[in-house]
């Protein structure tokens, strides 16, 4: 099976005045292409420093990394071509249009005028947006606005889609819909690496998943791996949750919150 | 180029659409340039100032005022927000060579100054200001005053990209006032006191100021022409650099 993204010896720290923080301290991966992977862990744990660095956004400390074949430190523009990004925060230009965002996205990408307004016009089918692409993105609801950074982290048919906490803050509905797309996008070849807070998220998604914590990789597998392992090892007779399997390898606690997940408190 | 020229006119699009931020990058030069006119016009009568060349003060001042206008850099409290909001990552993850990133934003300063600089004149020429250097030197009268905002934009860009930060960014914008009153603003050179003189000399901003001044009210001298452009150009490159190095590290 091909490897899509590999890690080996991930090390990140950052300099403060107030001393030096290792952020990632040594995380090794392989995601398989074709997979969704869910990349897990509670707030501060690594998750997003890690995919700032497989993305090429951030510098990596110590270790390496490869993207479908490419060198992440070495040769980050190839890097960019195979990767597509949506980040936690929906980033998006308040003053384009959805329909000039994507275009914009797609000419930085190389295309031409023309082949990107094309683009451009097929993305806006495939999020549900066309009624909404005239309209300035500042005026977008979050679940539009979304569904728009997922389109436009599509606009070069990326090989490797990294959603970093693609449905956080969304209601349920929103969440469902972006979950639709994920799995949407999955059939059609591309692999996807996403992190959650969300365990259910994880569960309803994700082929693999590994949880960090610390900094650390502290288990990985499918969930039902992750599942049949805490059974065996706890003697539990009842099959335990995603939640019971975080619990047990990092000691948080979890508390209910509004909608129909529950989200994990460092 | 070409990836220069689609952040540039995405830039633009941002200026069109928000003008409440560019009306004002009109109106405070002009309005200084009213007030300036205004206190120190009977002073220097237009007839009895050699230093006017046949003009009126208005013409003496407008430098400044384009200077002023050059001044803003807006699209760098943009950049800042851009960095705030999460799109200028959504900018680095694509394979866009890193000084285009930076070039998209002065590229739109180039082209907002040409415009805005034709305005100022053509506001200026029902006043009596001529450009007496002719057509070809109100062209270059753009082109500087052009330049100049590219520099003085791409120096705002670097401090948004070291602060990420809005308020700073917003501050080192002040630093241009005195500079601007560090120049032979009021009075020629020779006129000014020693310690200003000197304080003046080694302020680039004079040289641009007194190339402006050159190509309003006089035929070509090429020298003090030359001068403004010499100091433009050092400090537009210096901040193209700047900034080009400073995104490559941007981590």
């Amino acid at each position: 099976m091909t490897i899509a993204v590999e890690a080996k010896g991930l090390v990140k720290t950052f300099s403060s005045r107030s001393g030096t923080v290792e952020a990632v301290r040594g995380v090794d991966l392989a995601v398989h292409s074709g997979e969704i992977f869910g990349f897990l862990g509670p707030n501060g744990a690594g998750k997003s420093t890690t995919v700032r660095m497989l993305t090429t956004l951030t510098t990596i400390t110590a270790g390496t990394a490869r993207i479908a074949g490419c060198d992440v430190a070495d040769d980050p523009d190839e890097t960019r071509r195979k990767i597509g990004v949506a980040l936690q925060e929906a980033g998006l230009d308040p003053r384009q249009t959805g329909r000039e965002l994507l275009v914009l996205q797609a000419r930085l990408f190389g295309m031409t005028r023309a082949q990107a307004s094309e683009r451009a016009v097929e993305l806006l089918e495939l999020v549900d947006l066309v009624d909404a692409a005239d309209r300035l993105t500042k005026g977008y609801s979050g679940g539009m606005k979304r569904r728009l950074d997922l389109a436009s982290a599509l606009v070069h048919q990326p090989e490797v889609l990294f959603l970093d906490e693609p449905t956080t803050g969304l209601d349920p509905v929103s969440r469902l819909v972006v979950w639709d797309e994920v799995r949407r996008i999955n059939t059609q070849g591309t692999t996807v690496f996403l992190t959650t807070q969300y365990l259910e998220e994880a569960d309803a998604l994700c082929d693999r998943l590994a949880i960090i914590d610390d900094g650390k990789i502290v288990c990985e597998g499918t969930p039902q791996e992750l599942k049949d392992d805490l059974t065996k090892r706890r003697g539990l007779t009842a099959e335990p949750s995603l939640d019971d399997v975080f619990i047990d390898v990092t000691g948080r606690q979890r508390e209910p919150v509004e909608g129909e997940v529950r989200e994990v408190h460092a | 180029m070409s990836q220069v020229l689609v952040l540039g006119e995405r830039a633009l699009r941002e200026a069109k659409r928000t003008p409440d931020a560019v009306l004002p990058t009109l109106f405070i030069p002009i309005f200084f340039l009213a007030v300036n006119v205004g206190q120190a016009a009977k002073i220097f009568p237009s007839g009895e100032t050699a230093f006017l060349e046949g003009q009126n003060y208005a013409a003496f001042q407008l430098p400044a005022t384009l200077l002023l206008a050059a001044s803003f850099g807006t699209s760098a409290l943009y950049l800042v927000e851009e960095i705030e909001g999460g799109y200028f990552d959504k900018l680095r993850a694509t394979p866009v060579a890193r000084s285009s990133l930076v070039m998209g934003r002065m590229v739109s300063e180039f082209v907002k100054l040409v415009l805005m600089t034709i305005v100022i004149v053509l506001l200026a020429v029902p006043f009596g200001i001529r450009i007496d250097s002719g057509p070809i030197g109100f062209l270059l009268l753009i082109l500087l005053t052009a330049l100049w905002a590219v520099g003085y934009s791409g120096f705002l860009q670097f401090v948004a990209l070291k602060t990420r930060s809005a308020a700073a960014t917003n501050s080192a914008g002040l630093v241009f006032f005195p500079l601007l009153f560090l120049t032979p603003n009021f009075v020629p050179r020779e006129l000014l006191t020693r310690p200003m003189e000197i304080a003046a000399t080694f302020n680039p901003v004079t040289y641009v100021m007194e190339a402006m001044r050159s190509l309003i009210l006089q035929d070509f001298n090429w020298s003090v022409i030359g001068k403004g452009f010499l100091a433009t150009g050092i400090f537009v490159v210096g901040m193209i650099a700047l900034n080009i190095h400073t995104i490559r590290k941007y981590d």
